[in-house]
């Protein structure tokens, strides 16, 4: 013990690199803090949309309006791309069992889009036919469509080569 | 002996962990090639319009994502464990346990996310759903124990942090249940499929090269767990031999001095 150097004992101020990093750190708690709030607003934000079932939008498409949602269903066979106002449309029918419902969908599809598979889309009630109503299999024809902006796909948890099934559209073909 | 003094010969690797590292590597060799070349894309044929359509080749993600979404649990949880077993014992061991485990599980988690996104970005045609209640706790969860990890880079002392991360550690853990039952309870919430493993809709190749994913995953897993367990719990003892040093030169000098060199020691040291 007695043959350790001797040491400059007098009290020093903190090294300014341990300032420095508990600065960092400081800061990456207040990052932290930051995205962990912004994440829980976000979530809140967006708590109003949910998915409803083509069914259930049908159901309440008086309260919903104008109110921007999202609404999840099958894809019937038989969807037509058009251009309407120089924009790119893709029109189908929806359907949940026997519901259906039209849908006019703005911008490129998701590259799974596929009739059966089911999608998720956001967007409002319009009260007009889509148009193209002629061109498709079997449409709602009932006076309304869904403007719609945004589709994802909604893909189901089976992986067994013959196990996999798609959704059936009511009575569709 | 001055074990800092043999700088050069402290290494955090031991002959079971250089066998842990081989087998790992050569599990995560393995389970590459069953990913993407032994087992087929999913391709499906449409009833009606005979057409292809499916995950396609974005399915072999599914054989790293999964695996390391369930070693993120894991990790998570052996930190909660730990910090509980801080919390009763107090000893530096279950301290620097639950570090490594949220350090680890963290990286992993990150890769969760991340592999998830690029997953996502063929399948559901997004990167990222905002307000989908599976992806938003994963984050939530990843966020956690970034704060957690935060915490304890803030204190300089290893000691003066470990309650409070303690304490966040069995906070965020609680994340965990939400994100692994939110797409049960909260079906229209979610775009997240169910699990796949829990109703057992998979078979043969599929399910034997996910299996074997999780296994790797536990040894990489593991594998950087001791890892990091060790270098935590030397750079505790550089702290605790920095001190014990400091200690030593000042009763050096108060023994060349004249004073009594006694005062501070315990009633048995001196």
């Amino acid at each position: 013990m007695t043959d350790l150097p001797p040491s400059d004992l007098t009290p020093r101020a903190a090294r300014p690199e341990r300032r420095a990093r508990r600065a960092r750190s400081a800061l990456l708690v207040a990052l932290v803090v930051v995205a962990v709030v912004g994440v829980l607003v976000r979530t809140l934000d967006d708590a109003s949309l949910f998915f409803y079932p083509v069914d259930e939008a049908v159901e309440l498409r008086a309260e919903l309006g104008e109110e921007r949602f999202r609404v999840v269903g099958s894809p019937q066979p038989g969807v037509v791309e058009a251009v309407a106002d120089g924009r790119t449309v893709v029109v189908f029918t929806l359907c949940v069992g026997e519901v259906l419902a039209d849908v006019v969908h703005e911008g490129d599809p998701a590259e799974l889009f596929q009739p059966g598979v089911p999608v998720v889309l956001q967007g409002t009630w319009r009260r007009e036919d889509p148009p193209l109503l002629d061109a498709l299999d079997r449409p709602a024809a009932d006076g309304w469509h869904l403007q719609t902006d945004h589709m994802v796909v909604k893909h189901d948890n089976d992986y067994r080569a013959e196990g996999a099934e798609l959704e059936p559209c009511g009575t569709a073909p | 002996m001055d074990i800092l003094a043999t700088e050069s010969r402290i290494t955090t690797g031991s002959r079971g962990t250089r066998l842990l590292g081989l087998a790992a590597l050569a599990g995560v060799l393995a389970l590459l090639v069953f990913a993407f070349v032994l087992t087929d894309p999913d391709v499906r044929t449409h009833p009606t319009s005979g057409e292809e359509f499916g995950q396609f080749d974005a399915v072999r993600l599914l054989y790293l994502h999964v695996p390391m979404a369930i070693l993120t649990y894991a990790a998570y949880a052996l930190c909660a464990a730990a910090s509980a077993g801080y919390l009763l014992r107090r000893t530096p061991w279950w301290d620097v346990t639950a570090h490594a485990a949220a350090e680890v599980g963290t990286l992993v988690c990150a890769l969760v996310l991340v592999t998830g996104s690029i997953w996502g970005r063929p399948v559901w045609n997004t990167w990222w759903e905002w307000g989908d209640v599976r992806l938003m706790t994963t984050l939530l969860l990843f966020l956690l124990f970034l704060g957690y990890l935060a915490l304890r880079r803030a204190a300089v002392d290893p000691e003066s942090a470990a309650r409070p991360a303690a304490v966040v550690a069995l906070v965020a853990v609680l994340d965990i249940p939400l994100v692994n039952r939110s797409v049960e309870w909260w079906e229209n919430r979610t775009l997240h499929q169910k699990s796949t493993l829990a109703e057992l809709k998979i078979e043969d190749l599929t399910l034997f090269t996910l299996v074997l994913g999780i296994v790797v995953f536990g040894l990489v897993v593991t594998w950087l767990l001791l890892h990091r367990f060790r270098v935590g719990w030397l750079e505790r003892a550089e702290v605790t031999h920095g001190i014990d040093r400091a200690i030593a030169e000042r009763r050096g000098v108060a023994s060349t001095t004249g004073v009594d060199s006694t005062v501070g020691q315990t009633r048995e040291e001196s």
